[in-house]
């Protein structure tokens, strides 16, 4: 079991039979209440997506690609450090979707047909025999991590997709019991952050985007987090929305069905979306005795529509009323991907800029 | 010279075409043209492109020829079915002069042009199908039939039971899952776009009711089923016709383009849309590739010089005074029109005599405009023409229709959708991008309105790039051309 840094406090690292109990922090934030962070992907430019799309087609090489990837994360970078974004992401800009960049190549999992049509489209992913025992970093996302630290002064969020999320776009007849596919994909995860947190991850984390479509499973997937975060020394984020593919919701009922399940995770934040469907569940955050940090989503990414400061500063303010300043991170409902650039950047602004104002009434209010 | 003839079905059988009959007095024309420095068509670059136009109401004349703006070398466009049914002499004299019209850039013409050259969707003839619409009443008093009955079969689609019953089978298991699940929200949203006299909205919940009765969990108490249409008049006979399940139904006023400008607030609301024979009748433009180069096809709409000078002669005016006044009837409609100008129009019926005498002489005239980029066109506001290019790369040169408002629709009607929503839509569809190499698909007219078959393939790949799978099958009548066209979420 270890101990991480986070910022100048130390935090214990949560662990399945002891959740982190306080903070769990943001690291390399220090003493900052309300720190803004993003969830994970950024808008993709329509030159990326039609180069992406080249590439099953072969009217673009997959250096080519790669070498407008790099561009196209330090573009997203500096993007987020200029809307005064506190703790960035590479915007996922490498991965096709949520699902393909780490479902396919997990040892083991079988293409069916690599050509896409789209590259946004899923891949038809199979895992005819077991998976194997394995190996430290198999999923090969150090180079990404690594490239985006040295691109970068500000402290990175650096997320997978979970799980459970991953077990549900693959074939599979290999496991009798679909429970151990997803364990068996955790101990992939696990095996993943491991080499991550070697490579200098701090805050590590996990998307569950399909699991809001299958409330039944979320004690399954709260069991396989367990196993994703297990003895990797880092600050680790759960989040869980409801659905944002093609900027689309999979799910319209509530948060509810997290709880009380979620309280048994070994995460340190849990990042929630707000924005869209309002703050009726908050309340749940309060019922069930959430006691380490919330990231509360005051962005709607289903809209290119740039939220006033003023109703983002509201937004904040509700989320304060039921979780102290220290532990509230303030993000977008989830990914920008589906958002245009210029919208993008004007949302991380106007949340930074309403992030800052509600933090400098904060002491004012406390005297 | 390249010489295509699409309706390859007709070139053989019982009622085949006899080409050699159809073509023989235009290729006559083109071999004896010339003038006294010799031949002016430069016979090895020209194209010749044959239709069958199904439609007896058209836009065209039997043989036409247009031009490529910029110099490219000019298409003869040809109908069969119109030159089967003139004259030899006929149809040579109109190819002749259709070449000489090109030759002096159309110096000499005397129709009577009722705008100036643009996209085909920004035609007048849609301002003339907005009339329908809004004057359907009028427009059904004088010609004595129901508008439904030039549907063909005489009958709208929409009233057969089994697909409706397939249709509230789904929706009650997907609710059922969603109850079990506590998912389920108070308020079960249905929608119709365009809803003709009312009677698939009957039908749908009177069969509804039946279910609902047999099923047992009471969701008619909480289903809402909100009509809607362009015309207020279509809207109050439908209203009429639903008026056993008044509680549950709303009627707005919309146009079918915009629907979230009245529906947004059911924003991933609605379980199911559904949509019968409104996408053929939106604004649309053609794109053609030439040679692998995209153009534009630009139209402009036109009187006949005979036509419009009949017209003009039966309202004692000069025919060139004429356009002003069908700018004035597009403007007004006929009830204001007559009003205005009671000098013309004893009383309303005669303006509508005027509306329907200038409709039933409209034609259009066609060009090819090249496009620098796909990217410089718009399909729909957000959608950029890029979205075409796979279809028009599907071997060799095409054209084929955009269907605009049909994709501005539909890609405004999709965030209607709850997650676990449906999109069903009965119209004539194009299925596969070859089919425009081997038929007509469109404009004609379908009594006071403009019909063109709706480009499926775009609108599948509109549907993917929102999160949709979108699906075709034939409708289940048999001899209908009508497609079931099924938006679901996919992934």
């Amino acid at each position: 079991m270890g101990v991480v840094t986070a910022g100048v406090t130390e935090v214990p690292a949560a662990t399945p039979e002891r959740p982190a109990a306080v903070g769990g922090g943001t690291p390399g934030t220090g003493r900052l209440l309300l720190p803004t962070t993003v969830i994970g992907s950024w808008s993709v430019p329509d030159w990326l997506e039609r180069a992406k799309t080249g590439v099953h087609h072969g009217s673009v090489s997959r250096s080519q690609l790669a070498d407008m990837h790099d561009m196209a994360v330090k573009a997203a970078l500096k993007d987020q450090e200029v809307a005064g974004i506190d703790i960035v992401s590479d915007g996922e800009l490498r991965r096709d979707n949520d699902i393909d960049y780490l479902l396919a190549r997990v040892p083991g999992v079988e293409v069916r047909d690599a050509v896409k049509a789209f590259y946004f489209d899923y891949l038809d992913l199979e895992l005819p025999r077991p998976l194997p025992e394995p190996g430290p970093g198999v999923l090969g996302l150090v180079p990404d991590l690594e490239f985006t630290l040295a691109h970068t002064d500000r402290p990175v969020r650096f997320s997978m997709t979970g799980p459970f999320s991953l077990s549900q776009r693959l074939r599979c007849g290999a496991y009798p019991d679909r429970a151990d596919l997803v364990r068996a994909l955790a101990r992939v995860l696990n095996a993943e952050a491991r080499a991550l947190a070697g490579a200098g991850a701090q805050l590590l984390q996990i998307d569950e985007p399909l699991l809001a479509g299958h409330p039944e499973d979320v004690g399954l997937a709260v069991e396989a987090v367990n196993i994703v975060t297990e003895d990797v020394p880092v600050t680790w984020a759960l989040h869980v929305c409801y659905g944002n593919r093609y900027a689309r919701p999979l799910w319209e009922g509530h948060y509810d069905f997290l709880f009380p399940a979620v309280l048994d995770a070994a995460v340190d934040q849990l990042l929630l979306e707000f924005a869209r469907k309002g703050d009726e569940d908050l309340q749940l955050i309060e019922r069930h005795g959430w006691e380490r940090t919330l990231g509360v989503g005051v962005l709607d990414v289903k809209t290119a529509d740039v939220e006033p400061v003023d109703v983002i500063e509201k937004r904040i303010e509700r989320a304060l009323q039921v979780v102290p300043a220290d532990r509230i991170v303030v993000t977008p409902d989830c990914g920008l991907r589906h958002v245009p650039a210029g919208a993008a950047r004007a949302k991380l602004h106007a949340m930074t800029t309403a992030a800052a104002a509600v933090r400098d009434r904060i002491p004012k209010e406390n005297t | 010279m390249l010489v295509e003839i699409r309706p390859a079905a007709r070139l053989r059988g019982k009622n085949a075409v006899d080409l050699t009959a159809a073509l023989a007095p235009v290729f006559g024309a083109l071999t004896t043209e010339t003038d006294d420095a010799g031949p002016v068509t430069d016979l090895s670059r020209l194209r010749v492109v044959a239709d069958w136009v199904q439609y007896r109401n058209n836009f065209r004349t039997p043989v036409e020829l247009r031009p490529v703006v910029g110099g490219g070398p000019p298409e003869l466009a040809l109908d069969l079915r119109g030159i089967s049914g003139t004259g030899a002499d006929a149809v040579t004299s109109g190819a002749a002069a259709a070449l000489r019209a090109h030759h002096s850039g159309g110096a000499g013409s005397r129709h009577l042009t009722l705008e100036e050259w643009g996209p085909t969707r920004d035609s007048a003839i849609w301002a003339f199908n907005s009339l329908y619409w809004q004057h359907l009443q009028l427009w059904e008093e004088a010609t004595g039939q129901g508008y439904e009955s030039a549907l063909p079969g005489g009958q709208s689609d929409a009233r057969h039971l089994e697909p409706v019953r397939a249709t509230i089978g789904k929706l009650f298991a997907i609710w059922d899952s969603l109850a079990d699940r506590r998912a389920l929200p108070e308020e079960l949203y249905v929608v119709e776009l365009g809803v003709g006299n009312g009677n698939q909205a009957g039908t749908w919940l009177d069969t509804f009711v039946e279910m609902d009765r047999a099923h047992g969990r009471e969701y008619y108490r909480r289903l809402h089923y909100l009509m809607c249409d362009y015309s207020p008049h279509v809207l109050e006979l439908a209203r009429a016709t639903v008026c056993d399940h008044t509680e549950h139904v709303s009627s707005f006023v919309l146009d079918a383009q915009r629907p979230l400008t009245s529906l947004a607030f059911l924003r991933f609301k609605v379980f199911f849309v559904y949509i019968s024979n409104v996408y053929d009748n939106l604004p649309t433009d053609e794109i053609a590739t030439i040679g692998q180069r995209e153009h534009l096809v630009e139209a402009r709409a036109y009187l006949p010089d005979t036509d419009a000078t009949a017209i003009a002669a039966g309202l004692g005016i000069e025919p060139e005074t004429l356009g002003a006044l069908v700018q004035k009837l597009l403007r007004l409609g006929p009830p204001l029109l007559a009003e205005a100008y009671p000098q013309h129009f004893a009383d309303v019926p005669a303006a509508v005599q005027f509306w329907r005498e200038c409709w039933q002489a409209l034609k259009l005239q066609e060009r090819y405009v090249p496009l620098h980029g796909l990217d410089t066109y718009e399909i729909a506001p957000g959608i950029s023409g890029e979205l075409l290019r796979p279809l028009l790369a599907t071997g060799g040169d095409v054209r084929m229709h955009v269907s605009n408002g049909a994709a501005t629709s539909f890609a405004e009607t999709l965030p209607l959708l709850h997650p676990y929503g449906r999109l069903q839509c009965h119209d004539i569809v194009v299925t596969d991008p070859h089919q425009y190499r081997s038929g007509f698909r469109g404009p004609g007219k379908y009594d006071g309105s403009v019909v063109n078959w709706v480009n499926g393939p775009l609108l599948a790949h509109i549907g993917a790039r929102k999160g949709f799978d979108v699906s075709f099958a034939p409708f289940r009548r048999n001899g209908s051309n009508i497609i079931t066209m099924t938006a679901d979420v996919r992934d």
